[in-house]
């Protein structure tokens, strides 16, 4: 091909996909509404423009389908009536053959047969022209014939050629990049300043003296020039910030317009009924996200209408509305962005998903029954995972939810499930969208300074003795009139054990995922605007931190997940048992369930095991006893940690093969280590 | 003012069969430190061992001092730090290579580029010493070599331990994933 070409083309591909958005958009809107207006208007127009510049590119066999379908709607123009079904199917599933086409020429791949294209549209094309259509011209009748009884298409091609220009992704991300340590550079031109100003205080505390009079009045001439220069690098910081989030970053609704098509197909294969409203769709995202986003957001309504929402009959039966209600919302509160695709149809069938469960043996029979409902939703995200027994067009062949999760998690974010039964599902897609800055309260804990990101701070304020419950296990806060659960911050992230806050200590209450928590540190440092960055690979996988921000002199502050706060407290009795561990010189690995315990012992060998009892799906006396049964493993000292001081647990304990129990009060108060060298001895000797 | 020109003086045989040794000397040394045949690499202890990397792959030695601690992460890493605009994650040598000690507390981190996209820094004792080993020699050792390191036997019985970083780390990941 022509490199000229080629090049022309490759622009062509992107203009027509705007159109073919647009053309979709008033196909289904003129399929509810007279065939008449700026709606129709902007469809004729839109079809005439493929038609035109494909012809200009010499793609004939696009320039005829593109005429077959304005012989197929121009007639219609003017009629009171909406277009009919039959006939916006026909252009609509032309129009995906067309851009098909385009796509496969571009990519010099195989082209697809535009002959069904042209039965279908054959199929609807009305016999004679609409009594409304009179004046219209004929369908027959040439290109530029048509084209003269509408407006003129707006010179979208040269315009965008005249006042835009291709640039490729990666340029502006390194852009993003530089601007991004420009920020430092002027976060560190602040610094010098401040500097600059000690030094000219120590020089004013020696005394006007004739020997330093010169330096002085440099230094002083250097700091306000320093402060002049500081404000000037912050303006164009700000500015260039402003232009880069205008350039890589689109609003929402450039993703969710195209699934009101996929909504309106889904209805009309499965006879359903589906209205999709949108909340936050102005809201605009880094493009890299929203197009990581496309698929997922696909899965999610499909699933909502193929699997939630129920047939019209049925729903009247139930006293619902015969059209389905889909909803997606979408908010960013600060650097996070939450998605959420819910349906008012049945919501998740518990029993359906026991039943898939069994039959993909996703989980062990016996172990069936003690799920609870989350755990049940949660196994919807399973690889592999269907309630369907036969697979159909849309559906059932157990490809849809893991994946979701797997490219939600990709873009380091998450993603939950929340389902009634006969009211319906909410997926909610929480991730980071990490363009610009957000706003950060910075905070120390020893010696550590940590950042906790100010949409999860709901206040602060200071301990008081009367206001704390301190128990065995826990401490909680009687803060207005509400006891919320109180850990020490320094604790939570492995830095010390846990310290009951003193009177006067900072106090900060959080709020994430609908749940408070009070949070103690040493010292509240203040809030400030820092740029969120991803932390590399190596410590990336680490569920504590969000990522990490520059500070005003250079150094870097880790950024906490609030969701790791408010949640896991699992994990920090994991963190605090490694810690003890590892300051007895053991080399620790750690499990977060009996399942992936059990994996790892299938794999390595170990001194000694320490095993919560409080586990989900598999628990401590079970695992316990699961490793007694293997003989690689039935002599490992093992030693059982529980939450309650019970003696029927310690004797459950000794009956499935443990040779040690503590409780986490024993753990805290420092006896882990030595009951770990105890029990390894006790073995050692029996042996 | 006139210049005259030296006189040579004459030297006893004796000083002058040395000073013929020591020139000999020297020309050898030329032709070993040949520098199409030798690589160069930053040299520096470990415990009572010799470690060399690449000098390549070295991008800078920054000071210890300006590394943020990670809580909750793996023992071998230190913390991450700020790079030419990135954030690096600095590891401990030692304990990547299976917990031999340093003699002093490190006091320098390293920033190296493994050859697998990013940069990682590693710490050291001191700042490296640049040298070269014979590639003929290298080459040998690293044909013998299976693991992470390779282990170079230098004229005068002195050894050199020569690290291959994509393979540590590769390791450590294989590690990381049991």
């Amino acid at each position: 091909m022509d490199p000229l070409l080629e090049q022309l083309l490759a622009g062509f591909v992107d203009e027509a996909q705007e159109i073919y958005d647009r053309l979709t958009r008033s196909l289904m809107e003129l399929e509810k509404s007279p065939a008449q207006g700026p709606g129709f208007d902007d469809l004729a127009r839109g079809l005439h423009t493929l038609k035109g510049s494909s012809a200009t590119l010499g793609l004939e066999e696009l320039a005829d389908l593109a005429h077959r379908m304005e012989d197929v709607v121009l007639p219609l123009r003017g009629s009171a009536q909406p277009l009919p079904g039959p006939l916006v199917d026909a252009i609509l599933k032309s129009l995906d053959c067309w851009m098909a086409r385009l796509r496969a020429t571009a990519a010099k791949a195989d082209l697809p047969d535009l002959a069904p294209s042209y039965a279908l549209l054959a199929a609807v094309k009305p016999a004679a022209p609409a009594k409304a259509a009179a004046k219209t011209a004929e369908p027959s009748a040439k290109p530029a014939e048509v084209a003269a009884d509408f407006p003129a298409a707006p010179a979208a091609n040269d315009d965008t050629q005249a006042d835009s220009w291709r640039v490729s992704t990666r340029q502006v991300i390194a852009l993003l990049h530089e601007v991004e340590r420009l920020r430092e550079v002027r976060l560190r031109l602040d610094e010098r300043r401040r500097e600059l100003e000690k030094a000219v205080v120590q020089l004013d505390r020696l005394g006007i003296q004739a020997e330093t009079a010169e330096a002085r009045a440099v230094l002083l001439g250097v700091r306000r020039s320093l402060v002049g220069d500081g404000e000037e690098a912050a303006d164009i910081v700000a500015s260039m910030e402003d232009g880069l989030k205008a350039i890589s970053t689109m609003p929402v609704r450039t993703v969710i317009d195209p699934l009101r098509r996929a909504v309106r197909d889904l209805c009309k294969a499965t006879g359903k009924q589906a209205k999709l409203a949108v909340v936050g769709a102005e809201v605009s995202l880094d493009r890299r996200v929203l197009e990581q986003l496309r698929g997922p957001l696909v899965h999610l309504v499909r699933n909502a209408v193929d699997h939630g929402l129920e047939m019209p009959d049925v729903r009247e039966a139930r006293g619902k509305h015969r059209e389905g209600a889909l909803t997606i919302r979408i908010e960013q509160q600060g650097n996070m962005l939450f998605i959420e695709v819910g349906d008012d149809g049945a919501g998740l069938d518990l029993e359906q998903i026991r039943e898939a469960a069994l039959r993909r043996a996703l989980v062990a029979p016996e172990d069936l029954g003690n799920l609870s409902t989350q755990q049940l939703h949660q196994l919807v995200f399973r690889p592999g995972f269907s309630t369907r027994t036969e697979a159909t067009e849309y559906s059932g062949r157990g490809v849809g939810l893991d994946v979701v999760r797997n490219q939600i998690q990709a873009l380091q974010g998450h993603v939950e499930v929340q389902s009634v039964a006969g009211q319906g599902a909410r997926f909610v897609l929480t991730l980071p969208a990490d363009l610009g800055s957000s706003p950060v309260l910075v905070v120390r804990c020893g010696e550590h300074q940590l950042g906790i990101p100010m949409a999860a701070v709901e206040s602060s304020r200071a301990a008081r003795n009367g206001d704390l419950r301190v128990g065995r296990s826990r401490v909680q806060l009687d803060h207005r009139e509400q006891l919320i659960p109180l850990q020490d911050l320094g604790a939570l992230v492995g830095l010390r054990q846990p310290e009951v806050p003193a009177d006067g200590q900072p106090l900060l209450i959080l709020q994430s995922q609908g749940r408070r928590l009070a949070l103690s540190v040493d010292e509240v440092l203040g809030d400030r605007e820092l740029v969120i960055r991803p932390l590399p690979v190596e410590v990336r996988d680490l569920a504590a931190w969000q990522g990490a921000a520059t500070l005003a002199r250079g150094e870097l502050v880790l950024i906490l997940r609030p969701d790791f706060l408010v949640v896991d407290d699992s994990l920090t009795a994991r963190a605090l048992h490694r810690t003890a561990l590892e300051t007895g010189g053991y080399l620790v690995h750690t499990a977060s369930n009996g399942r992936q315990a059990l994996e790892q012992l299938r794999h390595s060998a170990y001194d000694v095991m320490v095993c919560d009892i409080g586990m989900d799906e598999m628990d401590g006396y079970e695992l316990t006893a699961a490793v007694r049964q293997r003989a690689e493993t039935d002599s490992m000292p093992i030693l059982l940690v529980s939450a309650r001081d019970s003696d029927n647990d310690r004797q459950r304990g000794t009956a499935v093969g443990a040779d040690g129990f503590l409780t986490k009060k024993d753990c805290v108060s420092g006896r882990l280590l030595s009951e770990v060298s105890a029990v390894i001895a006790r073995r050692k000797g029996a042996a | 003012m006139k210049l005259q020109p030296r006189a040579t003086k004459e030297i006893a045989p004796e000083l002058n069969e040395l000073l013929v040794r020591r020139a000999e000397r020297v020309r050898s040394k030329t032709s070993q430190v040949d520098e199409e045949n030798v690589l160069w690499v930053a040299e520096f202890p470990i415990g009572e061992e010799t470690y060399a990397l690449p000098l390549e792959t070295l991008r800078a030695a920054v000071p210890l001092k300006m590394v943020t601690a990670v809580p909750l992460s793996p023992p071998h890493v230190i913390g991450i730090l700020r790079f030419q605009g990135q954030i690096v994650t600095a590891l401990s040598l030692a304990s990547l290579l299976g917990g031999r000690g340093w003699r002093e507390d490190p006091a320098v981190l390293l920033v190296v580029d493994p050859g697998f996209g990013r940069l990682i820094a590693i710490d050291c004792e001191r700042i490296p010493k640049p040298t070269g080993l014979p590639h003929a020699l290298v080459e040998e050792a690293r044909a013998r070599s299976t693991g992470a390191t390779c282990e170079i036997t230098l004229p005068g019985t002195r050894q050199v331990q020569l690290l291959d970083l994509l393979r540590l780390m590769d390791r450590r990941q294989g590690q990381d994933k049991r």
